[in-house]
């Protein structure tokens, strides 16, 4: 197997099918939040769409959340005159349905009933309002730092992604972060990805890989990311910076990885053969491992 | 109030950490206030090989090693269901609290709960996803599993019994003059008091205490 077939399994493995038991757990989820934002908010008819990585096509099984925006209209008022009223009489009403973690400019869902209580359901809902009828950009609070609002345009967010033609390479990326426990943020990697393989776009996977870890690895200080919704207003320069020292790091280990032990000693193997042949020793380690009893608090 | 464990025996923590670094370098210790969280990637390994993996998030209690770590899988990619061997606010119940002397008595190594109960777990759940049934022995859910792992701990099924020893278990001190719980209307110290005595070297008081709760309903 080349290396491109095998990240093309990897990738393969990687799809959550539309009729998963993980993606309609999440639809259920999504329909119940819209249904009670629109109950709660009768008067406003917000916009509630898919976000993140679910209407970018860079989900990845192993770790995914779900982006519901929220946006109002720029003249309504109903729902708060601010945008922080906004962000606040959102998180008041889910409060209704769900114990909510306020995130920086997002609110997070976790589960308030008797059998779900605390549960993460993976649900980030982001509260905003149009800044125009046009309904393109939209301003979002901000809860922490400097600025109090931010203007975005997830059309915008999400073409970048879909159209930068390196969609796989951010999958996979994005799976590199989620094994490597890194920190950065999802959205400055796909950034940073989209950057670095601007003239690799027809490069094969692997190629593209080995160049982005190169680059990370030794160029890092001359890398800059900038919001393609907001070029100029939204500085992302701390985000990047943040994160540029365990990215350069981790992908200096990876490369290290890759040259010592191939391709699978950085994302595992694949094989639906190996698959089975690992079920089957799992089997079989099951029968002489150390014997303990399951058991659950919740009858 | 005491310090958290790993400030009032910083030795002991960096024992526990090197230890658990050295064996598991995907899993990486975090202070959280007075908790330590163990998280990362969790390698099934087995004939050589890792052939699974889950993310996991490991709390240890600010009195640790008395409760057992709380284990969370935080992909989600095990559902919350009681079948599963997971409670519905994420936590994995790993294995019965009353049950933990046998795999991972009080003192032992953070590193042996990783290479024991908590493998096996996991080694459950991949197996259980493939579609095999659980290939361990398991522990029904709430108190009907209290009530089998005393019933096999103590010979026999007897609510009333199983009772009386967990009223001797979670009690601070027993003391000989009380009825033996075996309900043979003996004072304890001319009944079952040794026995008694050794489950207590086994068997945490707060653990009995939960235990006790949950078969009186």
């Amino acid at each position: 197997m080349t290396p491109n077939e095998y990240l093309a399994k990897v990738l393969s493995a990687q799809t959550l099918a539309s009729n998963s038991p993980e993606l309609k757990d999440l639809q259920e989820r999504r329909t119940q939040v819209e249904e009670h934002l629109r109950e709660h908010f009768d008067d406003s008819s917000p916009t509630i769409r898919y976000g993140g990585s679910k209407a970018k096509g860079t989900m990845i099984k192993e770790s995914y959340d779900l982006d519901i925006v929220c946006y109002f209209d720029h003249d309504d008022t109903a729902a708060g005159e601010t945008l922080e009223d906004i962000y606040n009489n959102v998180r008041k009403a889910l409060e209704g349905k769900y114990l909510v973690e306020p995130k920086s400019s997002a609110l997070r869902l976790k589960g308030a009933s008797a059998d779900t209580h605390g549960a993460d359901f993976h649900i980030d809902v982001v509260p905003g309002r149009f800044t125009d009828e046009e309904e393109a950009d939209a301003f979002l609070y901000i809860s922490s730092g400097e600025k109090n609002r931010l203007k975005t345009n997830l059309d915008v967010h999400v073409a970048h992604v879909k159209e930068s033609g390196v969609i796989d390479a951010i999958r996979l990326m994005k799976l590199w972060k989620v094994r490597n426990r890194l920190s950065v943020r999802n959205f400055i990697l796909e950034l940073a990805v989209i950057k670095l393989l601007s003239s690799k776009k027809s490069a094969t996977l692997a190629t593209q890989l080995e160049h982005v870890w190169t680059e990370l690895r030794d160029n890092i200080d001359d890398l800059a990311v900038e919001d393609p919704a907001n070029p100029t207003g939204n500085d992302l320069s701390d985000l990047l910076n943040a994160a540029k020292y365990e990215l350069s790091t981790a992908a200096g280990s990876t490369l290290d990885l890759m040259a010592s032990s191939g391709w699978e000693a950085v994302f595992g193997s694949v094989e639906q053969e190996d698959r089975k042949e690992n079920i089957a020793a799992l089997r079989r380690a099951a029968a002489v491992a150390t014997p303990t009893r399951a058991w659950c608090r919740d009858a | 109030m005491t310090k958290p464990w790993h400030r009032s025996d910083p030795a002991y923590f960096e024992k526990e950490k090197r230890e658990v670094e050295r064996e598991y370098p995907n899993l990486r210790f975090r202070l959280a206030g007075e908790l330590v969280v163990l998280e990362g990637d969790f390698p099934l390994i087995a004939e050589g090989k890792v052939r699974d993996r889950y993310l996991v998030e490991i709390t240890m209690a600010r009195d640790h090693p008395k409760p057992l770590p709380v284990v969370r899988e935080v992909a989600g990619r095990i559902p919350r269901k009681p079948e599963r061997h997971m409670n519905g606010d994420g936590t994995a119940c790993v294995v019965l609290p009353d049950e933990r002397w046998k795999s991972w008595p009080v003192g032992a190594p953070l590193v042996d709960f990783l290479n024991g109960p908590l493998r096996s777990y996991f080694i459950c759940q991949s197996v259980v996803e493939s579609g095999h049934p659980w290939p361990m022995e398991e522990l029904g859910h709430g108190a009907a599993g209290i009530r089998t792992s005393y019933a096999e701990l103590l010979g026999t099924d007897d609510i009333n019994v199983i009772r009386g020893y967990l009223v001797c278990l979670a009690a601070k001190q027993v003391k000989g003059h009380w009825s033996c719980p075996c309900s043979s209307g003996k004072r304890l110290r001319d009944c079952h008091l040794a026995r008694v005595l050794d489950l207590r070297t086994r068997i945490a008081p707060a653990d009995a205490a939960k235990s006790l709760r949950y078969l009186r309903g």
